[in-house]
């Protein structure tokens, strides 16, 4: 049972929004980034944004060792997550106690579903991690509103379980996720009936990809090959034989004899899992995702044989390519999306920042769309920077920036923020704000940039200029401000 | 080092002006007119896009096909016309409409409403991702080029126009078909579009922010929508300055669909250079559920006739120079599914209102019997291209068919009054 289930796309009037072809928009392949130095790059990249404390560890242990250490999230202590996780139950119940509890106080589970995505991009020491499970989410999205305590539970036990494992069993999990049956459709399928929602969106989103070989014959054949996968009362998976087409079936040239039960469910999984154009399909959304939206074709074949090779370890796929020389010279070439740019914003200013409320930063991201789990059909948020690139979204990036910046002084509601402890003390205009690039961007930037941050700072534009701590307190905040919403903080 | 600068000042404009009601109106702005008579020789394009595939046999009913009807569709058919409040509205006794479009009868009635059954693309993808970006796109089958119709439209006609407002898109995100060089404005909200900040600080802001945004390469898309959110910024001050009351009490629905219309109104009453509007009304991926007289479908078709019809009535005075076009990625499985819904299907019907609009119901009909029928499916027998082309020509004076819908000769119907 879900708790108050309606079909997808029943909010799609924003969200169904093109763009569910990759690269539809290209971009200069030339990067918007001065000298990134490639600690910081593999920061970008690799977490949501750099705090002190990360570009500390890389410095100390190397950018291999980094990696290696991100690669192995079971090894890193994640204290922060680990009490809040332990202060919000609902997280953990198991399905009959959370259908209990969402019931009596749906916007409680909600909140916590919503801002636990939040807080763990922003609070885990798991980065690399959470990464990879933003990834899954959207490649096996579920739009949450509808069905509460399923996704709740999908995040668990199916994109959490196997963000960084096989991609054999995170396909197998989904299948059998309660909220990919309702959601798709496929808890409804019968033989008389087979609806074909799960089928075609298996192969066309979650495998082969649209042009991965299939036809519309498949489509019927893998629907009626999944027909009788559905959701018991207890809210588990649950074959029902009874609604199960037994008759011979063709897929992808493979022949599912006559007679079968389940069996024909899980040889479909297999066919699609071993498939080539799905190394292919997976390596080349990860490129677009950790690489850059159009990504060199060299990147994607060697992740693809990687993929292939290892039977879809996706950390054996990963490691290749985020050591790659493609991925070491990519800086500066992907646009963060509206969570990551919030995200971000938040560990910039980590050292300062206490969250008392976290509503007002869902609200802000739901303006800037991309509220998490609220995307509604199934092609998850989308990758290119061309999606995102809208004067509302801009506008809405720049203020979330300014109001972030200014938490100090109450324009972020909910948040308090002591801007003294991200920027440290500086004794002129142009020490101040060499500093607060240093501590927002660590990059360098343009001198004319750094002439026009220093004139926003001086009435003189004059660098040497006493920093006085009136001028401090009064110009401070602008300048995190417009540095966290300026270009070079956008693509990373 | 891969940036260059060019005089962001001059191009922003009035990126130097802040505050309401003293400045200087940018070139490309005739004045702030408020006033009914800034006319020009070309209507304001306004598309409606119904985001999911809606059951168009649903929506239009050819009740006279009787049995191949209702047959099909035990549960969620519509009973024949009978005066009642539960059965389907007739328009020519033939088709009807759901009772949900009540709203749109009075319309229909005067002519100023365009009704196109077995709209679609020819291309026969039912992934809605695919359909989608097709027919955005304008280009069926088609995945290399990367702008959408609209933005080809507005490149390749022969006037050109400045304003901010003349390409919006209603909500959070710019649809596909206004995807690609043309300057778009994603609009959520009239009145709260502004820089937020210490009020004292916001001129060196803004300075600040405009100088670091004005980049060419690789960027120029960047640059371009900070210069257009600080024009915008301006213009929308002066017009959330005082409230939108809509014409003749008309309420539109309180939803995103409704805001949106309800802000186009309010835009194309403004007189700020407008040309094409997008707005989306998703949901209608009935899957389960779908619902007969009442339910979900009924509840998505209310929505849209109530939006529909009170921007009309708000915008009279104006519709003469106004066309609303509507379309879906397809339409649905001619019979109902076992969970009382409909799956992908093929054709699906279009509203065109306001000026272009010639009254009636077009359909190429061939029937619901299976030999007319697509694979199980309401075939596509109206190219959509066919009726964007008409409105195109007729309504807002582009002809270059060619640019827009390249490699496609289109077949226009005549439904579409000349201007």
């Amino acid at each position: 049972m879900s708790v108050s289930r309606r079909s997808f796309l029943s909010l799609g009037s924003l969200t169904a929004l093109g763009v569910a072809v990759q690269n539809m928009v290209s971009f200069p392949s030339t990067a918007y980034a001065a000298e990134t130095l490639p600690e910081r790059h593999v920061l970008n990249r690799l977490t949501w944004g750099a705090r002190p404390q990360d570009v500390e560890t890389i410095q100390q242990i190397g950018i291999e060792a980094y990696i290696d250490w991100q690669l192995n999230p079971e090894t890193i202590d994640d204290p922060l997550v680990d009490a809040f996780v332990g202060s919000r139950p609902a997280m953990l119940m198991p399905y009959d106690e959370l259908v209990r509890v969402a019931r009596d106080n749906y916007d409680f589970v909600l909140r916590a579903a919503l801002w636990g995505r939040i807080f763990r991009a922003a609070y885990s020491e798991r980065q690399l991690f959470e990464r990879m499970v933003e990834f899954w989410t959207d490649h096996l999205n579920i739009p949450i509103a509808d069905l509460l305590v399923e996704k709740v539970i999908d995040d668990r036990e199916v994109i959490r379980k196997h963000a960084l494992g096989s991609f054999r069993d995170l396909l197998f999990a989904s299948a059998q996720s309660p909220a990919m049956l309702y959601y798709l459709n496929n808890a409804d399928s019968s033989k008389d009936h087979p609806n074909e929602n799960y089928a075609r969106e298996i192969m066309e989103l979650h495998s082969l990809g649209v042009d991965g070989g299939y036809t519309e014959d498949d489509v019927v054949a893998v629907a009626r090959a999944f027909t009788g996968w559905t959701v018991s009362d207890r809210g588990e998976f649950y074959f029902d034989a009874e609604d199960h087409d037994m008759d011979e079936k063709i897929i992808l040239g493979h022949n599912l004899p006559a007679g079968r039960g389940i069996e024909d469910g899980l040889q479909v999984l297999d066919i699609l899992i071993r498939h080539p154009s799905t190394a292919r399909f997976i390596s080349a959304k990860l490129a677009r995702r950790f690489i850059a939206d159009t990504p060199p074709d060299s990147i994607v074949e060697s992740a693809a044989q990687v993929f292939t090779d290892s039977s879809g370890d996706i950390r054996a796929v990963m490691r290749p390519l985020l050591t790659s020389p493609e991925f070491m010279a990519s800086a500066g070439q992907k646009f963060r999306r509206p969570l990551d740019a919030i995200v971000a914003m938040m560990r910039t200013l980590t050292p300062g920042l206490d969250i008392d409320n976290p509503d007002p930063i869902a609200y802000t991201l739901e303006g800037m769309g991309q509220m998490p789990y609220f995307w509604h059909p199934p092609n998850g948020y989308p990758e290119p920077a061309g999606a995102w690139i809208n004067t509302n979204g801009i506008l809405e990036r720049w203020n979330a920036a300014m109001r972030f910046a200014l938490a100090g002084d109450g324009y972020f509601e909910g948040a308090a923020l002591n801007i003294d402890l991200v920027v440290p003390q500086a004794g002129t205009v142009g020490e101040l704000v060499d500093a607060a690039i240093a501590s927002v961007l660590g990059t360098e930037i343009t001198s004319e940039d750094r002439d026009q941050l220093i004139a926003y700072v001086s009435r003189d534009a004059n660098p040497d200029q006493p920093l006085t701590e009136d001028l401090r307190r009064t110009k401070l905040p602008g300048l995190v401000g417009v540095l966290m919403a300026s270009p070079y903080f956008q693509w990373i | 080092m891969p940036i260059s600068r060019r005089n962001f000042l001059k191009s922003a404009g009035v990126a130097g002006i802040v505050g309401l009601g003293q400045q200087l109106f940018p070139s490309w702005m005739p004045r702030m007119a408020f006033a009914q008579d800034d006319r020009t020789d070309r209507d304001v394009l306004v598309v409606i896009f119904q985001r999911g595939g809606m059951d168009g046999l649903n929506a239009i009913i050819p009740y006279a096909e009787g049995s191949l009807y209702y047959d099909k569709r035990p549960t969620i058919a519509i009973a024949e016309p009978n005066g009642s409040d539960s059965s389907i509205i007739d328009l020519n006794g033939f088709f009807g409409l759901h009772p949900a479009l009540r709203p749109l009868k009075d319309i229909y009635d005067a002519n100023a409403l365009t009704i196109i059954h077995g709209a679609g693309s020819p291309n026969p993808s039912r992934s809605h991702f695919d359909a989608i970006e097709y027919m955005e796109r304008g280009i069926p089958g088609d995945k290399i080029t990367g702008t959408g119709w609209i933005t080809r439209h507005l490149t390749s006609a022969p006037w050109q126009n400045d304003s901010p407002f003349r390409a919006v898109g209603m909500g959070t995100l710019v649809p596909a078909s206004f995807r690609g060089t043309a300057s778009t404005l994603a609009l959520r909200s009239i009145a709260d579009f502004h820089l937020a900040g210490r009020q004292d600080q916001l001129v060196g802001i803004r300075k600040t922010l405009s100088s670091l945004y004005s980049i060419q390469q690789p960027t120029d898309l960047l640059s371009n929508q900070a210069a257009g959110i600080f024009n915008t910024i301006d213009l929308l001050a002066q017009l959330s300055a005082t409230e939108y009351i809509p014409s003749k009490d008309v309420v539109y629905p309180e939803t995103e669909f409704g805001m949106g219309l309800r802000q186009v109104a309010q835009l194309i009453k403004a007189g700020v250079g407008l040309e094409v509007a997008a707005v989306d009304i998703g949901g209608w991926d009935t899957h389960d559920d779908q619902g007969g007289t009442d339910g979900q479908f009924a509840g998505l078709l209310d929505e849209l006739a109530q939006g529909l019809a009170a921007f009309y009535f708000d915008l009279e005075g104006y519709m003469q120079d106004v066309t609303v076009v509507s379309m879906s990625e397809f339409g649905r499985t001619a019979s109902e599914n076992a969970s009382g819904g409909t799956d992908h299907g093929r054709a699906s019907a279009m509203f065109v209102m306001g000026g272009g609009a010639s009254g009636g119901v077009h359909a190429n009909w061939n029937g619901l019997s299976d030999s007319a029928l697509d694979e199980g499916d309401l075939a596509v027998t109206t190219d959509y291209r066919d009726i964007l082309s008409e409105i195109l020509t007729k309504r807002v004076n582009n002809s270059a068919l060619d640019q827009i819908f390249p490699g496609y000769t289109p077949n226009m119907p005549g439904i579409i009054n000349s201007r």
